[in-house]
């Protein structure tokens, strides 16, 4: 297979406290889009971030296959679309500045820096008064549209999303969803999905990871998953997103963080 | 006496009233039920909700029509009668739960400054599966995660008793195991303590489950509240897109 990322025995804790993550073990291929679901807390960000190279785990590693001419460039092929974007990105500058500088980090040369950025403007349908605006002029989803577009002038190999569908209604949740399927299939980025919303991930991903408290306690295809969830932690979470948990049900935690065969 | 609330021909816009946000609102809440406004970003959901509480900026908004919620006119209440209505009838949990909360004092401030029964916390924050009482006495607003500060502002709101509680999209941001237990003990809250719970949100499955009586906010205008298993079967669906069964 077209293996794009390994990630062996990743354990991750503070000052020799609870650990955050252990043990988490993936493959990743190219072209896929797995999603990573579990409760606030389980350590799904953190998880993310060691992925991406922004926090070394305490024990294991990631082996990124790095395609020919990321070496010796100033940017990482890993990028992270964050959750909460009004925060990362700049409320003085113009997005279409903000895109412009971050297309001169692109590893290789552009050769007409203008069309490129018309060419991810239009891709994300940020029309031309939305490019003038500053960060703080922009709704919610609007800056998270912007934060994209600044992510894909560099022109990602694995693009990982934060929770990037929290704090919208049901009809741009669709619309970023379809934004997403696109710049996988069409800008060929191979995507990590972190979300609780089992509905989209559901949609969305090839594959899932459920983690519980710092380990993953199932895998598999998504459709398979849904069909089937064999640990009772998704089952328990799967139940939940249908409002459908008794209180008692809450008791029965923990649960067994070993995977099922 | 019944705790109602009453809104007769209700209209929001700016204070220059160059936009109107939303008119022609009428409705009335009455004790022991539930009631959820359904719509998308930006179609005045909060603005309708904090306007119950007199919660509007004066400067920013204009609010003619009349809202009498315990038989106080809320438009033209002065500071302290909102306060005190506040305090004790409309308790209202913001949708950032983390920045209700002064950053500077620890969380037992709260408990001690409102004279809260120790037992009855102690149980809530356990039904919450929030720490004990003694551990987040000792914490600062910014040590919690966002969804265990949305968790602490409803055990604080309800721990209050208020004749009508006001919650502003209470499931975004938390998991849905945590949404789960917030509508468990919504519903425990009207059929046990005889309240009222107005809420707004964007979670269909949760407008769904809860019950009560539904309404939607669509270009400017509030639909007429309907029973919840009415609604859903006649109204036309609000979104385009809904996620289906998992």
């Amino acid at each position: 297979m077209n293996h794009l990322l390994k990630a062996e025995n990743i354990s991750y804790n503070i000052d020799k406290g609870k650990p955050i993550l252990s043990n988490i073990s993936f493959e990743l291929n190219k072209g896929e889009i797995l999603g990573i679901a579990g409760e606030s807390g389980s350590g799904k960000t953190t998880l993310g971030k060691i992925i991406a190279g922004l926090i070394t785990p305490s024990e294991g590693k990631i082996t990124f296959a790095k395609s020919p001419g990321w070496e010796n460039t100033k940017v990482s092929p890993i990028q992270i679309l964050f959750q909460n974007n009004g925060e990362t990105l700049n409320p003085f500058r113009r997005i279409d500045s903000v895109v412009k500088e971050a297309l001169k980090l692109r590893n290789g040369v552009i050769i007409n820096p203008e069309e490129e950025a018309d060419k991810i403007f239009l891709s994300l349908d940020l029309k031309e008064n939305l490019r003038k605006r500053k960060g703080y002029e922009l709704s919610g989803g609007e800056q998270q549209r912007g934060a994209l577009a600044r992510l894909l002038a560099v022109k990602p190999v694995l693009l990982i999303l934060d929770e990037p569908f929290s704090a919208q209604d049901p009809d741009s949740q669709y619309n970023f969803l379809d934004l997403f399927k696109k710049i996988n299939s069409q800008r060929g980025v191979t995507l990590i999905c972190i979300s609780h919303n089992l509905r989209i991930l559901k949609e969305l991903c090839n594959n899932l990871l459920i983690i519980y408290r710092g380990s993953i306690v199932e895998r598999g295809k998504c459709a398979t998953i849904f069909n089937n969830p064999s640990h009772p932690y998704t089952r328990f979470l799967f139940k939940a997103d249908n409002y459908k948990l008794s209180h008692d049900e809450f008791r029965n935690e923990p649960y067994n963080i070993q995977e099922p065969d | 006496m019944k705790f109602t609330v009453n809104i007769k021909e209700l209209k929001l816009s700016t204070s220059t009233e160059e936009k109107v946000l939303l008119k022609d609102i009428y409705f009335e809440l009455s004790e022991n039920c539930i009631y959820t406004i359904l719509g998308k970003n930006g179609s005045g959901k909060s603005t309708l909700i904090k306007s119950l509480a007199g919660l509007l900026d004066k400067r920013f908004y204009s609010v003619k029509g009349s809202i009498v919620a315990d038989n106080i006119e809320i438009t033209t209440a002065t500071d302290n009668e909102l306060m005190s209505i506040r305090r004790e009838k409309i308790k209202y949990v913001f949708q950032d739960a983390t920045n209700s909360f002064d950053p500077l004092r620890k969380l037992g401030y709260y408990f001690k400054r409102f004279g809260l029964d120790k037992d009855k916390s102690e149980k809530l924050l356990d039904y919450f599966l929030l720490p004990c009482l003694n551990e987040l006495s000792q914490m600062y607003p910014y040590e919690l995660s966002g969804g265990m500060a949305q968790r602490f502002s409803f055990v604080f709101a309800l721990l209050m008793k208020p004749e009508l509680l006001i919650l502003d999209e209470p499931t975004s941001g938390i998991d849905p195991a945590i949404a789960n237990l917030f509508l468990l003990k919504i519903k425990e809250f009207i059929s046990e303590d005889k309240k009222t719970v107005f809420l707004v949100t964007q979670d269909i499955e949760f407008a769904k489950s809860a019950g009560g009586f539904t309404a939607h906010i669509k270009d400017g205008v509030l639909s007429t509240f309907k029973p919840n298993d009415e609604y859903f079967d006649s109204e036309e669906i609000l979104f385009k897109n809904s996620w289906g069964e998992l």
